[in-house]
């Protein structure tokens, strides 16, 4: 079945390979302010319908007949430029785009027309680094995962809740990428902030389905964070005082035109703020959060470019003589940018990222001490094969090591110190992909992947077999065998298909399809109804088997105008299934168990849902609506007697609607209005005592059957512009999070009175109480 | 290690100043009425008492449990065949007071049955009573200055150094009573297995520190002069230190990191029949996948016991 598959998809390829003179017309597009190179760029040549998209790079290529071309270039927030090309040989240029005018008139910007309709892909969004500024934030700080949020099909827990849910799918369940590396926990201060710094961020993407083989690894999503290269063309700093951070971006040419360097870090200051008001017993205390995103490219010749970048940043909590906690990333990145000839394009990579945490608790003669870590580092190639306009063939490797650290904890008391660490766990992921994109010139286009993976996990270390027990109850550990350094202890292979597809119905509409199979091997293991810093990654083992997902998702695409097709607009349907979903036993022990597999039972999942989107992308406002219809559900053997129950992030309803407004030079004002229905929960309905204690009960409840009340939220915004000099540009930022005033409850929990029966309560926990006003200055120097 | 959610909850509380919690009015019936049966019994020499009770609903403020008034309540000795029968005295409550003239006490290494018979059904469980450790000398007091947060009245906190004993798979609960009551705040529930958590490096040695210490104070309440405090440690089995990791856990169960509420699952009564009426040991379970839905427990323990008198 599987040899047969690759065999259609090379004579696809071969076929449409066409036999008359051809020639290459390759390059890559750049902004003309700061050389930035500009992703997603489309150049169109007018006279033979043909597109090209520039890749992450900024990189196209075209195969095409000799003759006179003209090729018009458009991008999101640039304006468009036409050229003419006499293509009598191989060429390559560097396409160079205007930034769009700051003055608000009906500018004929064609930018970005079509591309929903145009493109292949099927549930991708992006925002570009410029946007996500603009949308009203929690304390005024513009927020990559906060704006990620409000696209279709996208749900979270609740305010200050670490991560985002995807069409029904866990957290742990996003390829979250910065630059390539992976991302375990993209939340600061739990999740009212993201980690990625916004003036560093050029611009973020997220796939929903039809996912492309070139990623792999988590079910739910891609999200790919690029970073901005740095100005290539004159030293600038941007920055910005806030009511939480204060921002501070410096980039610049190293050598002018060729390479550029970007530092960019932020810090909170609420310690510095408090300090003079803490008692002396906390004088010592800190708490404050950092992050630092810096990047170093060389053009070294038109063939040949490096980039190195990293990322670190961290949470830190401590008070003197209680506890102490400290959480975060660590990545860096380095890539080789190779063209091999006008056609083949390369990108080889190498990454290091790490994800740790470190707590500790007690006082000067006791004491707890733990940490735990997740690194991995990993190698990867990608070519991509123009090999004519109307296919491209995409193939790539990847091999990656992981080192887990589940938790390394000692304890000392009176100079006594205890160890009672877990051994340290390895696991080995390899996987290779062939995709291809078959573009007729006809109305159907078809991108056809293939990705095979494999998981090690590898020695040395304890392994286990469990017996099956009781329905619902803790596994009981039958044997436990040694392994050696490197020893395979399980081996998964997966076979991965995906396939996507689209039908140009006429020019502004377009009907698209896609299917993914998705194969996870890290697993975040949390029950708790908003995920911890101190949940623990683990891999898949020889009793946890990796979870797969088959995700098929349709969508009719369109686009209608006002004059210049101002609006997209897009419905999408989707329906996952998953298998081997981790769930818990009741009272599941999952920190610092090295029999944490027979804590752990697997079940189904399956998810549906309806995406509705509408956007404005020209004009004085701007903007767009989104709307979801989902469920997620599970079913469990030994939870809800088996049937299938609402996962704790299922939300039925979900409007988002963004909208900025460009009033004047001077003013632009933006706002955004959330609604989700609320999130399931369980409520217990007795109680008992027995030795003193009150006990609750659940009697015979099922899980999650309940809702919370639903959840709403309007944020506004203004910005004053202040009067531009040569050199100096800055802005006030005004808003307001939570508008109207609204106690969103995050959870209604039962609070029970241990020592006396019957003085139960129930409390709706509102994480936002009230309105919360901000201001922030940025500026711009250069 | 919930004292990890603990800590994220309280950093997460301390950062949202703007959060705020608000009682709501929830209508809930009760889905299920339980009979409970709370039978901790020791061989110290005072009066023992199992209380048999009816749960109620979550909500209700009237504070009593409907007490079961009319069982049957028998503990036989699988060893000696003894039979100690508790007879009812009043709030569900039914008592036996041991004699160690007769040689009616509970002693360390047998196994013990408990009978009860209800109008319903008849139900057994069985208690092998574990030995706890050896107590001399072992409540020391520290200043509470640099041993826990500020306190506006300095005073003195209590450790408790004693040893577990040898071998893995001891397990204990330790109870604290200052002036003669009992801490009964689920947060200060203090179990342990063997000296703290029960991995392989944690054996035979003192207890740990959250052990020695956390249970037995409060940081909100520190101990000033004058005032007495008893600790007894009470050996358990296995299952017991289970059920009662739930309790804690459900108890504590709350807020942004809660997991899903749970109930309490019946760990050790059976639905029994019996073959010879005469004889508790004669007896057939009547579903064993399937035990029937029973609140609390019932475990044998043997108490030692010390006590400080704090001085400033």
């Amino acid at each position: 079945m599987l040899r047969r598959a690759v065999l259609i998809l090379i004579f696809f390829t071969i076929f449409f390979q066409v036999q008359a003179q051809k020639y290459t017309l390759s390059g890559f597009v750049k902004d003309s302010a700061n050389g930035e190179t500009i992703n997603n760029a489309f150049i169109s040549i007018k006279n033979n319908k043909t597109t090209a998209v520039s890749n992450n790079y900024g990189f196209f290529s075209f195969t095409i007949e000799k003759g006179k071309y003209e090729i018009s270039i458009a991008a999101g927030g640039f304006n468009q430029s036409d050229l003419t090309i006499e293509l009598d040989k191989n060429k390559q240029i560097t396409i160079v785009l205007l930034p769009e005018s700051e003055t608000i008139q009906e500018v004929n910007i064609r930018a970005k027309k079509n591309d929903n309709v145009k493109k292949i892909d099927i549930s991708t969004q992006t925002i570009s680094g410029k946007t996500i500024k603009k949308i009203p934030a929690f304390l005024g700080e513009a927020d990559v995962i906060k704006s990620v949020q409000l696209l279709p099909g996208v749900t979270t827990v609740g305010e200050g809740a670490s991560g985002f849910n995807v069409r029904g799918g866990a957290i742990d369940q996003n390829l979250v990428l910065m630059d390539e590396a992976p991302v375990f926990n993209s939340a600061h201060l739990f999740g009212f902030f993201s980690i990625f710094n916004p003036d560093a961020v050029k611009d973020v993407q997220l796939i929903k389905g039809g996912i492309p083989a070139n990623y792999g690894g988590r079910l739910s999503s891609v999200l790919e964070v690029l970073t901005r290269d740095g100005n290539k063309k004159q030293f600038q700093a941007n920055g910005g005082v806030g009511t939480i951070f204060s921002r501070l971006t410096l980039e610049g040419p190293i050598v002018k035109n060729k390479a550029s360097f970007m530092v960019s870090g932020r810090r909170s200051y609420v310690d510095i703020l408090a300090k003079p008001l803490l008692n002396e017993g906390l004088k010592d205390s800190r708490f404050y959060f950092y992050d630092l995103t810096t990047k170093l490219n060389y053009n070294y010749n038109a063939m040949n470019t490096f980039f190195v970048s990293s990322y670190i940043g961290d949470d830190i909590f401590y008070a003197a003589n209680a506890f102490g906690v400290k959480w975060g990333n660590t990545t860096l990145t380095a890539r080789w940018n190779h063209i091999f000839n006008k056609k083949l394009f390369s990108n080889f990579t190498y990454y290091y990222s790490r994800y740790r945490y470190n707590l500790e608790f007690g006082s000067n003669d006791a004491s707890f001490n733990w940490y735990s870590y997740i690194i991995n580092n990993s190698v990867k190639g990608d070519l991509k094969y123009y090999l004519s306009p109307k296919v491209e063939i995409g193939t790539g490797v990847q091999s990656t090591y992981y080192n887990f650290i589940p938790g390394n904890a000692t304890s000392i008391t009176n100079g006594e110190s205890r160890s009672f660490s877990l051994p340290d766990k390895y696991g080995m992921e390899n996987a290779a992909y062939v995709t291809s994109d078959i573009n007729s010139t006809g109305k159907f286009s078809v991108r056809a992947g293939l990705r095979l993976s494999q998981f090690l996990y590898l020695g040395k270390g304890n392994y286990y077999t469990f017996k099956d027990p009781l329905v619902g109850q803790r596994k009981i550990v039958t044997s436990t065998s040694v392994a050696e350094n490197n020893e395979v202890i399980a081996n998964y292979f997966n076979w991965e298909p995906r396939l996507g597809f689209k039908y140009a119905v006429n020019k502004s509409a377009s009907i698209k399809g896609g299917y993914n199979r998705m194969v996870q091997n890290l697993h975040l293991i949390s029950n708790t109804a908003a995920s911890v810093p101190f949940d623990v990654w683990t891999p898949s083992t020889n009793n946890i088997k990796p979870e797969i997902a088959d995700q098929l998702t349709i969508g009719y695409f369109k686009n209608f105008s006002g004059k210049n097709n101002d609006y997209e607009a897009s419905v999408e349907t989707y329906y996952k299934a998953l298998q081997n979903q981790i769930d818990y036993i009741d009272g599941a022990n999952l920190l610092l168990n090295r029999y944490l597999e027979g804590e752990l039972f697997s079940g189904k999942g399956r998810s549906y849902g309806l995406e509705l989107y509408l956007k404005k992308n020209t004009g004085k406002l701007t903007g767009w609506i989104s709307y979801t219809l989902s469920r997620s559900e599970r079913q469990v053997t030994g939870i809800s007697n088996g049937n299938w129950y609402p996962n704790r992030f299922d939300r039925l309803n979900n409007l988002y609607i963004v909208a900025q407004y460009k009033h004047s030079d001077k003013w632009e004002f933006a706002a955004n209005f959330v609604f989700s229905s609320g999130t399931p929960t369980t409520f217990y309905s007795g109680q008992y005592n027995v030795q003193g204690y009150t006990i609750p009960d659940a009697g015979n409840n099922t899980r999650n059957n309940v809702r919370n009340p639903n959840y709403h939220r309007l944020d506004l915004s203004a910005t004053y512009n202040v009067k531009k000099t040569k050199n100096w540009e800055s802005s006030w930022v005004f808003s307001v999070y939570n508008a109207y005033n609204r106690r969103n409850p995050f959870s209604i929990y039962f609070s029970t009175n241990y020592g006396n029966l019957g003085q139960n309560k129930a409390i709706q926990f509102s994480v936002i109480g009230g309105f919360i006003p901000a201001i922030a200055y940025n500026f711009k120097w250069r | 290690m919930k004292a990890i959610k603990q800590i994220s909850f309280i950093l997460f509380a301390m950062l949202t100043l703007g959060s705020c919690e608000d009682i709501i009015k929830v209508d809930v019936t009760q889905s299920q009425v339980k009979l409970v049966i709370d039978a901790f019994v020791n061989n110290l020499d005072t009066v023992q008492k199992i209380r048999l009770t009816k749960s109620i609903n979550y909500f209700d403020s009237s504070n009593t449990e409907p007490p079961v008034t009319d069982a049957t309540v028998i503990i036989a000795d699988s060893a000696t065949l003894k039979v100690f029968p508790f007879v009812y005295t009043t709030n569900g409550n039914y008592e036996w007071k041991p004699n160690k003239n007769t040689g009616d006490t509970f002693t360390v290494g047998h196994t013990y049955a408990l009978l009860v018979i209800t109008k319903e059904d008849t139900l057994l469980s069985f208690s092998h009573m574990n030995p706890t450790i050896t107590m001399f000398d072992s409540l020391r007091t520290v200043p509470t200055e640099g041993n826990g947060p500020p306190q506006i009245r300095p005073g003195k906190f209590v450790e408790l150094f004693a040893k577990d004993l040898t071998g893995p798979g001891n397990y204990y609960w330790i109870k604290t009573f200052r002036n003669d009551s009992f801490y009964n705040e689920v947060q200060k529930l203090n179990i342990s297995q063997d000296m703290g958590n029960g991995s392989p490096q944690q054996d035979g040695g003192l207890f740990i520190y959250p052990k020695r210490f956390s249970g037995i104070n409060k940081f909100q309440r520190p101990y000033f002069d004058g005032d007495k405090v008893r600790v007894e440690v009470h050996s358990i089995n296995q299952l017991c230190y289970f059920w009662f990791s739930l309790v804690v856990n459900e108890n504590r169960n709350s807020g942004l990191f809660a997991t899903p509420p749970v109930n309490i699952p019946n760990y050790c009564f059976y639905s029994v029949s019996f073959t010879n009426p005469s004889n508790p040991f004669s007896f057939k379970i009547k579903d064993p996948k399937n035990p029937p839905p029973i609140g609390g427990f019932f475990c044998v323990s043997e108490v030692r016991t010390a006590e400080i008198g704090i001085k400033m």
